[in-house]
């Protein structure tokens, strides 16, 4: 047995081979200095899709992604963006100015820190203490009903 | 009486009895792949270390005993009651160590108050600054092999994610590569992951590094019986019990192997060894075990005789939530809709009773049998949609469907109070997805029941929702793998025995040379 199977057997016996499919958490992240606290899943997708080009307080906002074959974009894809994955690209093509690609959960993370007015999409399981975390529609990721969750 | 060999020198201490010629550097966790730990207290830290050392031999009952001790030498040892918050099973003692381990916080050291901060949150299901003070915590100290051990564990079981939760344990057989615990629980999150090759690598390693315990073949067994290979799932059980003959989970091993090979006589002998030997609580549990073997072999008198007998046993000792799982089990197989409405209506009835039953379980329990009255209110409402010759069938199938709705409503109110509760979470999810199927929004279906992958009843819906979603690859995929499901629960003794059986026949039907009956013809 395993040490959570002697504490709960039945949880993780049910578990067993099957449970392959991990669900997958989308944190919406940016950088401690910025004072948003959430916003809702329309002005979410207006940030993602280059429809707000600034903060309330004036600076203009950075996206951060990822490519979209990793699992936090194809959730955002799915969710904020509506689009097949060439629109996307052609959709970012459009506005290299307003966005930076990344190449690894360490590097989004970092360059959402230390750039002010970036906005990125993580794995909730990465997130650290050096990035702020927004609410969409009032919910932190993880809460029930939660917007930006897939499979 | 089991060895213990991975933290010898707390054993030393132990074995001496005099923890005052021991000045705290003394103590394994101080190492550079240690915790480092702040008590003041030479006995706080002993115990501590035994504490650990026991759960890492997965002693929990010794492990938390000596926590217990620990804090009581040292009321303001913040992480001895964090720890407690997190390994206890009571809900009650979780709560109370959580509430000393925050009051004593200031007393901790920086790695502590990280952790402190971690599994506190968690414990209120305060995610987002759990994890964060988690990964702080995991950056600050990469060498530390108990933190990594502590998130791989904390990652698998309470928030399902073994893929991250088996990069944390593969750290610790890095820092030490005699770690046996983090091969164990690697092992278990690859055979959860279907990567039985690697499953196997770690769970020998693990028996290699613990030849003389007993849950080193337990695990290799109950590997083996996920695996589907029973045989040597026999072997290994009766190898633990050969170590350790009072390892009484491996006795209901050997119970579940043979219920899951369908020699159901021989699972209830090896059953009833277990249940006399179990404590009150686990004779209860492993008794719904003994009468799910009825269902097995499809004699369902003999089913209810054996869950009325639990019934009876659970009720004469409170256990509550035992009860109602036990008419829930029996609503499972029951053939007519209204007389598994009617054992639902029971468990319920149970749940609401005064009981000294920790609420959270109550909870559990209630989510449970509310998301098998949503399943079976639509049952029914498709037996009075076929059948048309009844009156009041149109009457009936709206009432069912009402009923459905209620359920849910009632369900959603519940996972909303209880937030961090991932059966409950999982209960709505399956019975959301029953929901979406029945009305025909198929992508919607998807995503609940992906959410409920582990039971095997929303397994068997998913299929279909799939298949009606477009996703026939995703649908072939489960399909394999609902017919390769082996654990001892009712909802597989339901499911998956007659899954096979229909698989079988659309197999034959499809292509008749599969077909045994085709030479006769």
């Amino acid at each position: 047995m395993s040490l959570g199977s002697r504490i709960s057997v039945l949880i993780l016996l049910a578990a067993g081979l099957a449970a392959s499919c991990e669900a997958k958490q989308v944190a919406v992240i940016v950088d401690k200095t910025n004072s948003m606290s959430g916003m809702s899943a329309a002005d979410l997708a207006k940030v993602f899709k280059f429809d707000s080009h600034k903060w309330p307080d004036g600076r203009p906002i950075i996206l951060i992604l990822r490519d979209p074959s990793t699992p936090e974009m194809k959730t955002a894809i799915e969710k904020l963006y509506h689009m097949q994955a060439e629109q996307f690209k052609a959709l970012l093509a459009a506005h290299s100015s307003g966005v930076i690609i990344v190449h690894s959960e360490t590097e989004l993370l970092k360059s959402v820190e230390a750039i002010p007015g970036a906005v990125g999409l993580v794995d909730v399981y990465s997130i650290n203490s050096r990035v702020n975390v927004l609410k969409v529609d009032g919910k932190l990721p993880l809460e029930q009903g939660y917007f930006l969750q897939g499979n | 009486m089991r060895s213990i060999k991975v933290s010898i020198l707390a054993a030393l201490v132990f074995s001496f009895g005099t923890f005052g010629v021991f000045g705290p550097r003394a103590f394994a966790h101080d190492t550079p792949t240690g915790m480092h730990i702040s008590t003041k207290s030479p006995q706080a830290h002993a115990f501590f270390e035994k504490a650990m050392a026991k759960m890492e031999m997965l002693h929990t009952a010794d492990g938390l005993e000596n926590f217990r001790k620990a804090v009581q030498a040292d009321p303001q040892f913040a992480l001895g009651h964090i720890f407690l918050t997190f390994f206890s099973q009571d809900p009650t003692e979780q709560v109370a160590e959580r509430e000393k381990a925050l009051a004593t916080r200031a007393s901790a050291g920086p790695e502590e108050k990280l952790i402190i901060d971690w599994l506190a949150n968690a414990s209120q299901a305060k995610w987002v600054p759990a994890i964060q003070a988690m990964n702080e915590a995991l950056t600050s100290y990469p060498n530390d092999k108990h933190l990594h051990w502590l998130a791989g564990w904390w990652l698998q079981l309470d928030q399902n994610q073994s893929q991250r939760a088996v990069a944390m344990f593969e750290r610790v057989m890095q820092i030490d590569p005699k770690f046996a615990d983090a091969y164990n629980e690697a092992a278990y999150c690859y055979a959860r992951q279907g990567d039985l090759d690697k499953a196997f690598a770690d769970i020998k390693r693990y028996t290699e590094l613990v030849p003389n315990e007993p849950n080193p073949q337990d695990s290799f067994a109950e590997i083996s019986r996920m695996a589907g290979r029973f045989d040597d799932a026999l072997t290994h059980y009766r190898m633990s019990l050969k170590i350790d003959p009072t390892f009484h989970e491996s006795q209901l091993g050997l119970g579940d192997t043979y219920a899951l090979m369908g020699d159901q006589q021989k699972a209830r002998a090896e059953y009833a060894k277990a249940i006399a030997t179990g404590s009150p609580v686990q004779k209860v549990t492993w008794s719904l075990q003994l009468a799910a073997s009825y269902v097995r072999e499809g004699d369902l008198a003999g089913a209810d005789k054996a869950f009325t007998a639990v019934v009876e046993q659970a009720h004469a000792k409170d256990f509550a939530n035992l009860e109602a799982e036990a008419y829930r089990s029996m609503s499972l197989y029951q053939l007519e809709s209204a007389a598994s409405l009617n054992l639902l209506a029971k468990a319920e009835a149970v749940l609401h009773e005064d009981h000294k039953v920790p609420q959270s379980l109550l909870n559990q329990e209630l989510a449970s049998v509310l998301r098998t009255r949503v399943e079976r209110a639509l049952v029914a409402n498709n037996q009075a949609a076929n059948n048309q010759a009844v009156n009041n069938s149109a009457d009936n199938a709206a009432k069912n469907n009402e009923l459905a709705k209620a359920t849910l409503k009632q369900l959603q109110t519940l996972a909303e109070a209880n937030d961090a509760d991932g059966i409950i979470t999982s209960a709505l999810h399956g019975a959301a997805g029953a929901v979406a199927l029945s009305v025909g929004d198929f992508a919607d279906a998807v995503n609940h029941f992906e959410a409920d992958e582990s039971n095997a009843i929303s397994m068997r819906s998913l299929i279909t929702a799939y298949d009606k979603n477009g996703q026939q690859g995703n649908a072939r995929r489960l399909a394999a793998k609902l017919a390769a499901l082996n654990v001892p629960l009712i909802e597989q003794a339901v499911v998956v025995p007659e899954f096979r059986k229909q698989r079988a026949a659309l197999a034959a039907k499809t292509n008749p040379a599969l077909d045994p009956r085709g030479k006769y013809r």
